[in-house]
């Protein structure tokens, strides 16, 4: 569990992420991304309808305990997180449509994650005390739509400060992480040892089965390659941190422990397993643009 | 030859005057430094990059900088009065700096594209003899090669957040030194190598600067390199005078929609002679503000300087403006504050002119000039309806002819190579009498544009008169079709040249490339199925060849000789 100092401070590396994220765009680069809202909207679909389908059969083919299912179920449902930026700028994505679909898919959640763990949750069978109070969830991202929009203000009246807090922003986004590993994972060295190898499995493929997944309903849908990477990534990316925060926010110290150990492994195993992505959609956009220079070279009919 | 009656006096607005005033200042240092006292405050230049992170100077700051680097060029770099200094950087606040020192030191500025290689930097270098070298720090990695083939003696480095407050610039550096990956090494090289801040402060310390007392109008200001379309870049020796004359010319061009109130944008580059005189000098002149952009692009790097600044007027090429519409944000919400924009550096498609001005609500000015015409030499006068395709009337002070191969004025109306002669014309080439000769005869530059004037005196261009193709004796003006070929919806930019054919000596291939707003797919049948429609059938494209892009110039000019070139090795021992 994390101790009510740790949870302050996790609460406030997530309000200065969400500034960042704000602060990474202008509202009129949310307006101009509506006049064509064909790649956001596949990419919701993919976050919210995907993902938490997917976390959902996971979660019943390996017969998790209910702890557990709720933090699969928590991942599953959460926003894009906001590394997903720097994987997308990395993998030679576009990274508009990534700074996009994040702030996109955090607006939405405020309706869309409550929904989704009530439905999920209860199709699971879980109530009682692991039943996440939906409201709960709700005011947690509503108080976090605050500094996302006063980052987006910010960028507008000033670019240079703007520009900075979403610079602080992205070093936050990997900081946060290292933050909870290094907080907890050597408090539950045991449970981890205890942990079976079916938790490690569902952790790690939620979040490469929803990149596979992505890609090919973006493909499916008719994004070019490009797009389709970049909202793949974006899918499999959850906001991890923001899952904790939710926990810790929601349970009482003697249940955080259990339901904590997936979006916490998970936070930790996205890393790795978009580092692999990353390099390997670099690879593909290489050759692709290899393969448009020799195109270019064309011949006299 | 003869002066022609100048038909086209009419068509100025009642309050210009037939000649041109004398200029008000002796030479651009008297100009930039009663700028910098007269509107202190104000402020003067603003360098926006990519992400909207941004620096900006006085008016006051330009004066004391650029005092300061005058001090620096005379006293520490012992440069003499006509010396040279070569300036290579991008847009950015160093820029004017760099360049206002220059002239303040009595010195000759050389402005040198950053993008050089090694190679063309030691061709332009040792031409023009520069002594001290103000390079991009971006490109720091060439100096070890360049140098040492050279007589500069002194190499100053500026970066593009060079100004930036420091938090702005810490991180811009930071990104270019560790995320990009672009900012190189600086090497260990035989002369003294300083940053512009260093520079400065060198230069603060020494006794003020007055060194411009000395300098007349006839003073060399600017050597600028052009490659033309033949052989090695020429340096077209440009005088204070001609700047100063060429600048109140683009005034004219103005009319009364330009003010100190105003806020232009720079995207094209200063070191390119149409963002040096109409952008930076002109505006300077005004009190105005230049909102600089390192690199138009993609053009993308331009969305935030449009988005955060009042901007009033752009400066720009065909493909910027193409450019420009193409991308969404700026489609959807054009800048409202936009009064006009002046085109130039190449033909200005009606296509495109046309949805400018669905877009953005506003004009473009379509002017013409040269860089051996500092450069501005005719304008379409902003008061008059637009006449497609015209390149306007000539400036104040400016006479024009039209003459055929013997050099003979051709009759009225008829297409002859464009002459020209006012006081924006140059001096010649630097060092390169014959071919001073050849362009510049009795005070006329040969232009090599190939005109028609109309009854009211309005010129259109035909083409470069080396551009033309011979098809069967016809004479085919590439510009023609490529104007029908942008009508294309489905085609984003066109290209045309003339390549050798069997059957009718030259034939005309076309190069397209394919619009990626539009679902459909160019084809080499619908192009050629359009122009069918459009143009006599010796006119029309007998090869299409779609390419993913065209070879572009530092502004943006798609370069036809680059294809011309890939053709004739396509074609060598063909035909």
């Amino acid at each position: 569990m994390l101790t009510e100092l740790e949870t302050t401070l996790l609460g406030v590396m997530m309000m200065v992420i969400m500034l960042g994220m704000g602060a990474s765009m202008t509202p009129r680069d949310f307006r101009i991304a509506f006049r064509k809202p064909k790649g956001i909207l596949v990419g919701l679909l993919s976050q919210f309808a995907v993902m938490p389908f997917l976390g959902f059969l996971l979660a019943v083919l390996l017969g998790l305990p209910p702890a557990l299912v709720v933090g699969l179920l928590l991942i599953a449902c959460m926003p894009g997180g906001t590394t997903s930026n720097i994987f997308a700028y990395f993998s030679k994505g576009v990274l508009a449509l990534s700074i996009m679909m994040t702030t996109v898919s955090t607006l939405a959640a405020v309706v869309m994650v409550p929904l989704l763990l009530s439905f999920y949750g209860g199709l699971a069978g879980i109530s009682g005390d692991y039943a996440i109070p939906a409201g709960n969830v709700a005011q947690i991202l509503v108080v976090l739509l605050v500094p996302t929009a006063l980052g987006m203000v910010l960028r507008k009246m000033n670019p240079n400060v703007g520009a900075s807090i979403e610079l602080i922003g992205s070093f936050m986004g990997v900081a946060v992480i290292v933050f909870l590993i290094a907080t907890w994972v050597p408090r539950n060295y045991q449970l981890l040892l205890d942990t079976p190898a079916p938790v490690y499995a569902a952790t790690i493929s939620i979040g490469l089965v929803g990149m596979l997944f992505g890609y090919w309903v973006a493909r499916g849908l008719g994004q070019d390659t490009r797009r389709s990477r970049t909202i793949s990534l974006e899918t499999g990316i959850q906001n991890g941190p923001l899952a904790v925060l939710v926990i810790t926010l929601s349970f009482g110290a003697a249940m955080q422990q259990e339901v904590l150990l997936i979006p916490i492994l998970y936070s930790l195993f996205i890393v790795l397993t978009s580092t692999v992505i990353t390099l390997w959609y670099r690879r593909s956009s290489t050759r692709e643009a290899l393969a448009r220079d020799a195109a270019k070279l064309g011949t006299a009919p | 030859m003869t002066v022609s009656n100048r038909p086209w006096l009419a068509a100025y607005e009642p309050e210009i005057a037939p000649e041109l005033p004398q200029p008000n200042y002796a030479s651009l240092a008297h100009l930039i430094s009663h700028s910098c006292t007269t509107y202190a405050k104000r402020r003067a230049f603003t360098c926006v990059v990519p992400n909207g992170m941004n620096g900006t100077l006085t008016y006051k700051q330009v004066g004391a900088m650029s005092d300061a680097f005058a001090s620096f060029l005379r006293h520490h770099c012992k440069l003499s009065p006509g010396a040279r200094v070569a300036v290579q950087l991008p847009n950015g606040l160093g820029y004017p700096v760099a360049a206002f020192g220059v002239f303040k030191a009595g010195g000759v500025l050389v402005n040198t594209n950053p993008l050089y290689t090694p190679s063309e930097m030691v061709h332009q270098f040792n031409d023009s003899g520069a002594e001290v070298l103000v390079i991009s720090d971006l490109f720091a990695d060439k100096l070890e090669e360049v140098i040492a083939q050279t007589g500069i003696k002194h190499v100053v480095l500026a970066g593009v957040p060079e100004f930036f407050p420091r938090i702005p610039e810490t991180i811009v550096r930071g990104v270019q030194k560790f995320w990009s990956r672009s900012l190189p090494p600086v090497p260990a090289l035989n002369v003294p190598v300083l940053r512009l801040r260093d520079a400065l402060k060198m230069g603060r310390g020494l006794e003020d600067v007055t060194d411009w007392d000395t300098l007349s109008s006839d003073d060399l200001a600017l050597l600028q390199y052009t490659g033309g379309t033949t052989g090695v870049a020429k340096g077209a020796m440009l005088t204070h005078g001609n700047i100063l004359a060429n600048l109140e010319q683009v005034k004219v061009m103005g009319g009364q929609h330009m003010s100190g109130e105003d806020c232009v944008l720079t995207a094209l580059p200063l070191y390119h002679i149409f963002a040096f005189t109409a952008n930076l000098m002109t505006f300077f002149d005004l009190g105005a503000r230049n909102i600089l952009v390192p690199s138009p692009r993609p053009v993308q790097n331009i969305q935030r300087a449009l988005e955060n600044y009042p901007v009033t007027w752009i400066t720009g090429v065909n493909t910027l403006f193409n450019g420009l519409m193409n991308e969404e944000w700026f489609a959807a919400y054009p800048p409202k504050t936009l009064k006009a924009a002046i085109a130039g550096g190449t033909a200005l498609h009606q296509a495109v002119a046309e949805r400018w001005q669905d877009v953005t609500g506003t004009r473009v000015a379509e002017g013409y000039g040269l860089t051996e015409t500092s450069p501005l030499v005719s304008f379409n006068p902003l008061h008059l309806a637009v006449r497609a395709g015209s390149i306007g009337v000539p400036v104040p002070g400016t006479d024009v002819a039209l003459v055929d191969d013997a050099a003979e004025p051709v009759e009225q109306g008829k297409p002859g190579e464009l002459l020209v002669k006012g006081p924006q014309v140059m001096r010649g080439y630097w060092n390169r009498p014959e071919d001073t000769a050849q362009t510049l005869q009795n005070g006329w530059v040969f232009t090599g544009d190939v005109a028609v004037m109309d009854e009211d005196g309005f010129l259109t261009i035909v083409d470069r008169k080396k551009d033309m193709v011979l098809v069967s004796g016809f004479n085919v003006y590439p510009n023609e079709i490529e104007d029908c070929l942008s009508k294309l919806d489905t085609v984003l930019e066109a290209a045309v040249i003339g390549v050798p054919d069997r059957a009718t000596g030259e034939a005309v291939r076309a190069y397209v490339v394919q619009n990626p707003d539009v679902p459909d797919h160019v084809t080499k049948e619908s192009v050629i199925a359009h122009c069918r429609k459009y143009l006599a059938a010796y006119k029309v494209p007998k090869s299409v060849i779609l390419r993913d892009e065209l070879p572009k110039s530092p502004i943006g000019k798609i370069l036809r000789k680059d294809l011309k070139a890939e053709a004739r090795a396509e074609f060598a021992g063909k035909v």
